[in-house]
């Protein structure tokens, strides 16, 4: 009996000193992650959103991101639009401006077949969707404006209409919660 | 090895035809390789003039490139495995035919050149030859070129010299559609009226447009186009009656059996007349089975393809329950899977399980009780 | 002398994932590109050679019959060591990398080294091995990313080699080319091994 008492303590020993030094890796270490990937969403936010100085999370039915000027004035939005592609989900980074109009969206996170709907993520592709409106942003065949890649039409469809639902839903949001917060001192209150 | 079994290879070798003994029952009848693969070619050239009428001298100029790349792959390959060159058994050419002509006339020269050294060298000569491939090398040439170069493979069509690439007309006058009918080969117009926001799109713009595309498809007049051959298409896959043409030589010639071909065909044709309609089971009509058998690859997949020896079940039962599941898979892929056409996957899906059925076709010997 | 033996051994002779075909799920799954394949093959080289040494060290506290759950607490420790240091200071390789080295902690190469030579040798050999063993298999990962990444994409190290017009073969750095490649490779192998061999 104490035999296997003893293996317990042995194991425990081992895990109790491996958990130790984990603990105090993970406390070197956490910030530093945590920093690097609000960086990464700072960068996408400002990559699809450049007219904005400073970003404002909004807690929604859709998350958003408001994006404020200088002097605290409203110049767009950003959300994260996420459609279901040919392999996983695709997440989109969008940038809207105050008229609803495409800025520039940024594609964050895709797992699609290299060489054909991986594509989706050069500007090439990305650098379409400036300017439309929710109703333009579908591909050609849909009635849109957007033209898919070759050989992989269901990634861009995916893209495409996971901004367009994103974009209409946004619009609902806004106009349920009309733009209260452009004087820059409530802004700062909330 | 020991002496004396060298001496008896030795032996077989130089008296192959004397000394060979093959298992019961010995048929009277002799046929080689030879024969049967240079027949098959035989087969193919209805098809291949077919292919030359409707999209050019480039036609013949690709299944030309296919061939040769095959057999010099081919010849290298047994060369440098110290084998005895076999070229000319025609099988490697058969093989280079058919890569080429599951691609259309447009695609650039080097297409069938290494889907052919694709087909001998890997699909062939890396699981010991001839005869040891589990399945079909051709068909393995063309998933390799449709995985690897699908901007070439799978877009790009060229209508005939005759007729525009779907063969179907339409009459409504819907920027959409006749971008597609224009643009896109049979299957893939099929395909898009399975898409949900491709049939929103265009019944928006006409009402029940969706309905008339698919009347417009199984009509009389497109499975006229699809029978003849007067579509956009891969070289040798468009005229169905070309093919059957060499297939009626082939049976004749007893070198494919009608079971694979037969069941591939019949199960096509009654899973697409249940729930080939866009509305709910049996709303297709009787015309278009039709429309599905004689379009895309499947005449040439049934017949020339899920017929090979190597790759084919060896029993009656067997080559039924092989048939059925090309069948099956085709019709799943056509309808449900990322692909307009699904016959390559389907006879390569197939393939893999033929040992599987081969032992579980095993005919009984008479007067056998199987153990308590 | 001995040493550098015990050491290069796991290069060519004995390497782990040609020879032993160990670790075939990173091998497969990480090489489409040199890059990712360094990265993947240095991480568990360094998993090796700490894992390597502190068994050796523990070996004779360690009883045989909870050997594998401490060899795995000890592996499962330093892997997740290094996805956190690399997470915060290798952040872009990490993202590419991802899922896979989490997974190092079932890499059998590693379990394998620690079962089959850290328990029973010293540590100086032990550091040797894994050492060689780690090298190995980063070069078995480099040879089939080499012809992934250069096949299926014309480039490598992310540079493009190829001709402007070069058509990549994308096959290559899909799943089935890893298959392929692995496959040819092995089969080169063997045959520079045993050239007689019929």
């Amino acid at each position: 009996m104490s035999y296997y008492i003893r293996l317990g303590l042995i194991l425990f020993l081992i895990a109790a000193v491996a958990s130790a030094v984990l603990a105090f890796i993970n406390g070197l270490t956490e910030p530093i992650i945590i920093e690097n990937q609000i960086q990464l969403e700072i960068q996408a936010r400002q990559v699809v959103l450049p007219q904005a100085d400073t970003f404002e999370y909004v807690e929604d039915e859709l998350p958003y991101y408001r994006g404020l000027d200088e002097d605290g004035n409203i110049v767009g939005y950003t959300f994260m639009a996420v459609g279901s592609g040919y392999s996983g989900d695709i997440d989109t980074m969008v940038g809207l401006t105050d008229e609803m109009i495409v800025s520039n969206i940024q594609v964050i996170q895709q797992t699609e077949t290299p060489g054909l709907g991986a594509n989706c993520t050069r500007p090439e592709f990305t650098e379409q969707y400036q300017d439309l409106d929710a109703e333009q942003v579908k591909i050609e065949r849909d009635g849109g404006k957007v033209e898919t890649i070759t050989g992989a039409t269901i990634t861009a469809r995916a893209v495409s209409n996971s901004i367009s639902e994103a974009m209409i839903q946004m619009k609902k949001q806004l106009e349920a919660a009309p733009k209260i917060n452009i004087e820059p001192d409530i802004e700062e209150a909330a | 090895m020991s002496n004396n079994e060298k001496k008896l290879k030795q032996v077989g070798q130089n008296n192959q035809d004397l000394y060979s003994v093959t298992v019961s029952p010995h048929m009277s009848e002799y046929r080689s390789v030879k024969s049967v693969m240079w027949n098959v070619v035989f087969a193919l050239l209805p098809a291949l003039i077919v292919g030359i009428y409707l999209f050019g001298m480039r036609a013949l100029l690709l299944t030309v490139y296919g061939v040769i790349a095959a057999v010099l792959c081919e010849a290298l390959i047994q060369k440098l495995r110290k084998q005895p060159i076999t070229v000319n058994d025609g099988s490697a050419v058969i093989t280079g035919m058919l890569v080429a002509f599951n691609f259309h006339a447009a695609a650039p020269w080097w297409i069938p050149v290494l889907g052919s050294i694709f087909a001998i060298a890997i699909g062939k000569h890396v699981f010991g030859g001839l005869g040891h491939n589990p399945m079909n090398p051709a068909l393995l040439g063309r998933v390799f070129l449709v995985a690897s170069f699908p901007t070439y493979t799978a877009a790009g069509w060229i209508p005939t010299l005759r007729n525009s690439i779907s063969g179907i007309t339409s009459n409504m006058d819907i920027p959409a559609v006749t971008d597609l009918v224009s643009s896109a080969t049979p299957l893939a117009v099929i395909k898009s009226l399975r898409d949900p926001s491709f049939v929103n799109n265009i019944n928006e713009a006409f009402p029940n447009a969706s309905q008339i595309l698919m009347d417009e498809a199984a009509s009389l007049p497109t499975i006229q186009n699809l029978f003849w051959g007067n579509i956009g298409g891969c070289i040798g896959e468009v005229s169905a009656a070309a093919l059957l043409l060499g297939a009626l030589w082939l049976a004749w010639k007893r070198i494919i059996e009608w079971r694979i071909p037969t069941f591939f065909i019949l199960t096509v044709f009654v899973l697409t007349f249940i729930f080939g309609g866009i509305d709910g089971l049996f709303s297709a009509s009787i015309l278009l089975p039709f429309f599905h058998i004689f379009a895309g690859g499947l005449m040439l997949g049934a017949l020339y393809m899920a017929t090979d020896m190597v790759t084919s079940p060896l029993t009656k039962k067997g080559r039924i329950v092989f048939g059925i599941g090309c069948g099956f898979m085709t019709v799943v892929i056509r309808f449900v899977g990322g692909y307009p056409e699904g016959v390559t996957f389907a006879i390569l899906l197939m393939n893999l399980i033929v040992p599987l059925i081969d032992k579980h076709t095993r005919p009984k010997p008479f007067g056998f009780v199987p153990d308590k | 002398m001995s040493l550098i033996k015990e050491m290069t051994k796991g290069f060519f002779k004995e390497n782990p994932v040609f020879v032993m075909a160990l670790g075939l799920c990173p091998a497969l799954a990480v090489s489409s590109s040199i890059e990712n394949a360094i990265g993947m093959g240095g991480a568990a080289t360094f998993v090796l050679l700490c894992s390597n040494i502190l068994i050796s060290l523990l070996k004779n506290l360690i009883p045989s019959k909870i050997r594998i759950p401490c060899y795995i607490v000890v592996i499962a420790s330093f892997v997740t060591i290094v996805d956190m240091t690399m997470n915060a200071y290798l952040f872009e390789l990490h993202k590419n990398l991802g899922i896979f080295i989490p997974l190092i902690v079932v890499n059998c190469v590693i379990l394998g080294r620690a079962e089959a030579f850290a328990g029973r040798n010293n540590v100086v050999k032990s550091i040797f091995d894994g050492i060689g063993m780690g090298i190995g298999f980063t070069l078995a990962l480099v040879a089939v990313a080499f012809f992934r990444e250069l096949l299926g994409a014309g480039q490598l190290l992310g540079v493009n080699v190829m001709p402007a017009n070069y058509q990549p073969i994308l096959i290559a750095i899909l799943a089935p080319g890893a298959f392929l490649t692995l496959g040819l490779l092995l089969g080169l192998m063997n045959l520079l091994k045993k050239p007689e061999a019929d």
